[in-house]
């Protein structure tokens, strides 16, 4: 007989990983004890673009025991490996931004390596640096392909035969405007680090360490590293391993970038011989890896007199910086979700991405789709003024819906909550009755305090899992192991990147298998013990590598209760005594439904979306221009929480990193360099910065995740920024169609709009 | 050589007396609970409690601590016993990467030490030196209160029952 | 660990007074030895200037003197100057002393106001106000509000004393007129006559952690609507905290209702010239201190 479990999704059980983490016991890459271990540093080119013509290392410094490295050492192919073989590990001729890696160094004293690096120089004949996208669109310096346009897509919908132009023409009411975003660092609190042991063959002494490269970090993806390290060395799959430490924060910064980072330190480590530590510091890290895709948006739609949205055409420009890394996905990202959570009858969406010579762009929480969405949804409310509407009304009038069609031609089918999320922020921030408030003209109260308040509201959706056929393409896999005593061992390559995959996943398999919380193991995800399910990223652990943690779980819980009658421990063993191994390869399959073309853009992006509702209460001092967020409603359809406080968690957690991006973050660049690559100046919100939240886990389950669940890790992002500066412009009465909106911003424009007026 | 007590034990290093604490404390120590965010005294990852207050550990210089008490994550707890406070980041959501939980929880325990009944914005202002990039802040001031609370009505619990004649527990 | 440390650092000694007395004469004898001595107290600056200095750059450093050690340092007293209340803090009085002393907490509110926006808790327990007076910085906080409430620093050596008060002690961007072998043992503040108007603003990036942007303290006193004392501090204006000498002179001795703010306007834009740099504008900050002052001085 089966015994029967309460079932865990939905409840907020004791999170994992918690003990360790706030006893201190958590070991994160740093906290790693590598006996003998040489600290790595990295030599940088300092100049946005130029010709590398020597390195020369000072021959009256002691060299000594110290290791330095170059292009010359990589034994494979000199690329990170990823999407283009355009990104060197190590510059050998061309430079193309400041921070470029030319040299590695490695010795056992970390003053000794400070001063070793500062006792090599770099031999680079300037060339003129392309530092914007404009500078990148006027081509009179080409630094990629014909034309440094590093990516393009089209998407079409339903032109018959006509210009866009043409369709927008033909409406009532045309609104055209021009948006822009800034780059953002991800700042997670925990540094890029990797520790790296070369062991050759028939040197692996230590227990359980195996012939080959291990690497351990902190890092999202294990696998994008070890396909990057079989390129670099020319190693088979077998003989690199790749391992997770606990990981202090991700959001996307360490996607692609750990790649570098433990190549770096394994050519180090093979060079030198002993294992080799790189952790950077937080000057490093900010300088050297991936930022947010700055954007530059253009939309032109025209619409009915009574504000039926009909024709949009959006014009999407990105700087992918020096490299294409994860460029062309962005950009995808970012023009499938341009067109925002709304029906349009024709639509025209153009994206392109160029290179420029600053540090290369990359994946960060959100993923292309916050900057269309800022723009989709500032121009929503530049519509709703030319209309004389309330901005959340047009949206309410012409929201996607079951039934309703995207434009890439997608039928949505189930799970569209946004209904539902907009009637619970309104409810609850009273939306209406402060819109209507604010609006009338206060004079500012006496001469001391001069504030006025604001409030705004964005509404948005975000794809969860691989755009179009990527899931398809990508076959994630996870393996269930039979275990000793009826436990199940969950090996899958999903990071618990703090989001809280260890304790989900284990929710997830414990209900599907009908066993108890406690009685399912997560393996630490290595390449060398876990399989491939895919990189953690995209919105898609819970709800594509989580339906397989179920699905595997109940396969091998249902193989042993078919076994025999008695209890489930006793089944186990027995079963495992007969078979040694029980054990269970489970691949994804996307809903048959999901049909994409690559080639024309057209069907379903992706197999279902988030949808939310955020709304943004401020007040701004109209002296200082400093901005308060006195208040935060975020209402997020998310299918089902399956663990409802790290839902919210997430939700929050995203939404400031969005009212950071709008209000406090700003990256300073001069001719490619980084002027603010320290904690004290790349701005990034306290607690006392940050607004209280009030969060709504709205739940309209989708077929295809397990329990309901969709993706909720990006969602947050994308709505912050434009709810925001909703808020902003009402108390201001300036426009907002650019971030930041950090106070010398918003002194810029009122003084501006002033002017204008007067 | 220098002395000085952490948590609960004397300790020495023959560490320059120039050294920061937070590197005395990972290394030598072995005490890596402690953690380096920024190196400049602005993410509070590497809180410690000096002599009962909050201090940034890579901003004192190890040679400070002479004859001193030193407080870290790993020493909060009672043996296996878990405070308030840690139970409350479990459960609460006040943890999800964990990078900035150690420096978050001696924060707030100094915050606890002195006043168990904060607003909300006692607790912003008494966390503020510890950045987070992953909560947004909301799942920490909870637990911190929800913490609070636990210690309040434990300590209500014990007044009660002293005043009542029952025995009090150990 | 980061592959970074300092130079030198194993070079650099230690050594912990107990007194004044005995803090002089060690920096005395490091002076006529000619070995590079730097004063330490809370260490939110020497240490993260020692630690993040790019190794080349690094100075050498032989003598460290620890003053966290010396009690008399920590002191806040008070006194009686010519009938007027005075309060006088030991160089090494912490912000979190500021914020915790009930007689500062009755006296000068203003200093809790300040005290509170400086970094965060942990740093408000390490930072001292003698080191934020030492270091220089124009966008020390401590600074504005001491400069506001008429602060006179007295500066010990071993081979006597001196005061000087604190609108004369920067001689230009991080450059003091205290000589080597000095410390900074006292700051006298008088307190503000009950009634006055008693400002703090500080605008800076965030709400914590944050350097200011702009920060103004202001101090104005009135007898039948007239302005008897108008004393100001301003940060991150100028190469040095601004005592803005001029709007004193403009408003002293006027009724709130004779100045108007174009007055005031002009007044500032004579004394400051705040610059671009990676937190702010030279235009916002020149904004932003005048919006300040005269929210410190409108009717």
């Amino acid at each position: 007989m089966t015994s029967r479990v309460d079932r865990t999704v939905g409840k907020n059980v004791s999170r994992v990983d918690g003990h360790a983490k706030v006893t201190g016991q958590a070991v994160y890459v740093d906290d790693l004890t590598t006996p003998g271990a040489l600290f790595g540093g990295t030599v940088r080119s300092a100049v946005a673009r130029g010709t590398l013509r020597g390195i020369r290392k000072d021959p009256s410094f002691d060299w000594t025991g110290i290791t330095v490295v170059t292009a010359a050492d990589i034994p494979g192919d000199n690329v990170v490996a990823l999407i283009e073989d355009d990104q060197p590990l190590l510059a050998k001729d061309a430079i193309r931004h400041v921070y470029e890696p030319v040299a590695l160094v490695a010795c056992d004293d970390p003053v000794r390596l400070q001063q070793a690096i500062a006792a090599i120089t770099l031999d680079v004949e300037p060339l003129p640096p392309v530092l914007s996208i404009e500078d990148a669109e006027a081509k009179k310096q080409i630094i990629y392909g014909k034309d440094n346009v590093q990516k393009r897509y089209v998407i079409e919908h339903e032109l018959g035969g006509k210009t866009i132009d043409e369709l927008i023409l033909a409406c009532d009411v045309v609104v055209t405007g021009r948006y822009a975003v800034h780059h953002q660092e991800q700042m997670y609190i925990e540094p890029q680090g990797m520790v790296a042991h070369w062991q050759e063959a028939g040197e692996g002494a230590e227990a359980g360490v195996g012939d080959g490269v291990h690497v351990t970090g902190s890092l999202q993806c294990p696998f994008y590293v070890h396909k990057a390290m079989k390129r670099a060395f020319a190693l088979e799959g077998d003989r690199v391993h790749i391992g997770q430490a606990v990981t202090g924060g991700g959001f996307g910064g360490k996607e692609e970038y750990p790649s570098i980072l433990a190549a770096h330190a394994a050519l180090l480590s093979k060079v030198a011989g002993k294992p080799v530590r790189m952790i950077y510091g937080r000057k490093e890290d900010i300088e050297a890896t991936t930022k947010r895709h700055p954007a530059r948006i253009e939309i032109t739609t025209g619409c009915t007199k009574a504000g039926e949205l009909v024709a949009l055409k959006v014009e999407c420009a990105m700087d992918g910086g020096a490299y294409v890394t994860l460029t062309p996905v962005v950009l995808s990202r970012g023009i499938l979700h341009a067109a925002g959570a709304y029906k349009w009858k024709h639509a025209r969406i153009h994206g392109w991405a160029v290179a420029t010579n600053t540090p290369p762009n990359g994946a960060f929480r959100g993923f292309g789709a916050p900057q269309t969405i800022w723009a989709i949804e500032r121009h929503m409310d530049r519509i709703a003024e030319k209309l004389g509407k309330d901005p959340l009304t047009l949206r309410q009038q012409n929201l996607l819906a079951i039934g309703a069609v995207t434009v890439t031609g997608q039928t949505l089918t189930q799970s569209v909550g946004v209904v539902e999320c907009i009637e619970k922020a309104v409810k609850s921030s009273d939306y209406f009755a402060k819109r209507a408030a604010y609006a009338k003209p206060s004079p500012a109260a006496g001469s001391r305090t001069r504030t006025r308040r604001g409030i705004g509201a964005a509404v948005f959706m975000h794809g969860a899992g691989f755009t179009g056929s990527g899931e398809r393409r990508l076959k994630g896999k996870v393996q269930v192991d039979l275990e000793p005593g009826g436990r199940l061992r969950v090996r899958s390559a999903s990071t618990d990147i703090g989001q809280g995959t260890e304790t989900i996943f284990r929710q997830i398999a414990a209900d599907a298998a009908e066993l108890p919380f406690d009685t399912i193991e997560i393996e630490t995800p290595n390449t060398s013990n876990v399989p491939d399910s895919g990189p953690t990223v995209a919105s898609r652990t819970v709800m594509v590598v989580g339906s397989i943690v179920g699905k595997g779980a109940k396969m091998i819980a249902d193989r042993v209760r078919a076994s025999g009658t008695g209890d489930f421990a006793t089944l186990a063993d027995a079963l495992l005594a007969r078979e040694k191994k029980v054990s269970t390869l489970v691949e994804y399959e996307p809903p048959v439904a999901v049909q994409w073309n690559d080639d024309t853009y057209r069907g379903d992006a992706y197999p279902c979306y988030a949808w939310a509702c955020d709304i943004a209460e401020v007040e701004v001092d109209l002296d200082t221009f400093e901005t308060k967020v006195i208040g935060f409603w975020a209402a997020q359809d998310i299918g089902k929480a399956i663990h409802p406080i790290m839902c919210a968690g997430q939700v929050e957690g995203g939404t400031l990193q969005a009212i950071g991006w709008a209000l406090y973050e700003n990256l300073v660049m001069k001719d490619g360099h980084i002027l603010n690559a320290r904690m004290t100046n790349y701005v990034i919100p306290t607690s006392k910065d940050a607004p209280p939240f009030t969060t709504f886990l709205v739940e309209h389950p989708f077929s295809g995740g397990p329990s309901g669940a969709k993706g909720v890790g990006e969602l947050p992002m994308d709505g912050g920024a434009p709810a925001i500066a909703a808020a902003v412009e009402q108390a201001i009465g300036a426009l907002c169609n650019d971030l930041p909106l950090l106070p010398e911003d918003l002194f810029r424009a009122k003084s501006k709009s002033q002017v204008a007026r007067s | 050589m220098i002395r000085f007590k952490v948590n609960g034990t004397v300790r020495e290093t023959d560490a320059p007396p120039m050294a920061r604490l937070l590197d005395v404390l990972r290394v030598p120590l072995g005490l890596t609970g402690t953690k380096e965010g920024c190196g400049e005294g602005e993410c509070g990852a590497c809180s410690v409690m000096l002599d009962g207050v909050p201090v940034n550990s890579c901003l004192v210089a190890v040679g400070q601590c002479e004859g001193r008490e030193v407080v870290t994550v790993e020493g909060l707890a009672h043996g296996a016993e878990l405070t308030p406070l840690q139970r409350a980041f479990i459960e609460d959501g006040g943890a999800q990467c964990g990078i900035c939980t150690p420096g978050m929880l001696v924060a707030a325990e100094a915050l606890l030490r002195r006043n168990t009944s904060p607003t909300d914005d006692d607790v912003r202002d008494a966390i503020a030196g510890n950045l987070c990039r992953c909560t947004g802040y909301q799942r920490i001031v909870d637990s911190i209160q929800a913490a609070a609370a636990a210690v309040r009505a434990k300590t209500s619990k014990a007044s009660k029952a002293s005043k009542a004649g029952g025995e009090t527990g150990a | 660990m980061s592959a970074h440390a300092p130079a030198g650092l194993a070079r650099t000694e230690m050594v912990c007074p107990k007194t004044i007395a005995e803090a002089c004469a060690v920096l005395a004898q490091a002076h006529r030895d000619k070995r590079a001595a730097s004063l330490l107290a809370g260490g939110t600056d020497v240490i993260v200037d020692r630690h993040l200095m790019p190794i080349e750059k690094a100075r050498p450093l032989d003598l460290v003197v620890d003053l966290t050690g010396v009690d008399e340092l920590t002191a806040i007293s008070e006194r009686d100057v010519a009938g007027e209340r005075h309060l006088v803090f030991g160089g090494g009085v912490t912000y979190w002393q500021l914020r915790t002393d009930r007689r500062v907490l009755a006296a000068i509110p203003m200093l809790d106001a300040m005290a509170k926006d400086v970094g965060a808790v942990q740093i408000q327990t390490r930072g001292t106000l003698a080191g934020n007076i030492a270091t220089a910085s124009p966008a020390a906080d401590g600074v504005p509000a001491l400069m506001a409430l008429d602060g006179v620093v007295k500066l010990v050596s071993e081979g006597g004393a001196r005061t000087v008060p604190l609108d004369q002690f920067f001689l230009a961007y991080r450059k003091t007129v205290l000589a080597a072998g000095e410390l900074i043992a006292e700051i006298d503040v008088r307190v503000p006559l009950p009634g006055a108007r008693v400002t703090w603003r500080k605008v800076g990036t965030r709400l914590a952690q944050a350097i200011s942007k702009v920060a103004l303290a202001g101090v104005i006193e009135e007898e039948r609507g007239t302005i008897t004392r108008a004393r100001f501090g301003v940060a991150s204006v100028a190469a040095v905290t601004h005592p803005l000498g001029g709007v004193r002179a403009l408003a002293e001795g006027k009724t709130f209702k004779a100045l108007d703010r174009a007055t005031v306007d002009a007044a500032i834009d004579l004394e400051i010239k705040p610059i671009d740099d990676v937190r702010s504008t030279g235009a916002y900050r020149l904004h932003v201190a005048k919006a300040l002052v005269w929210r410190a001085l409108a009717p």
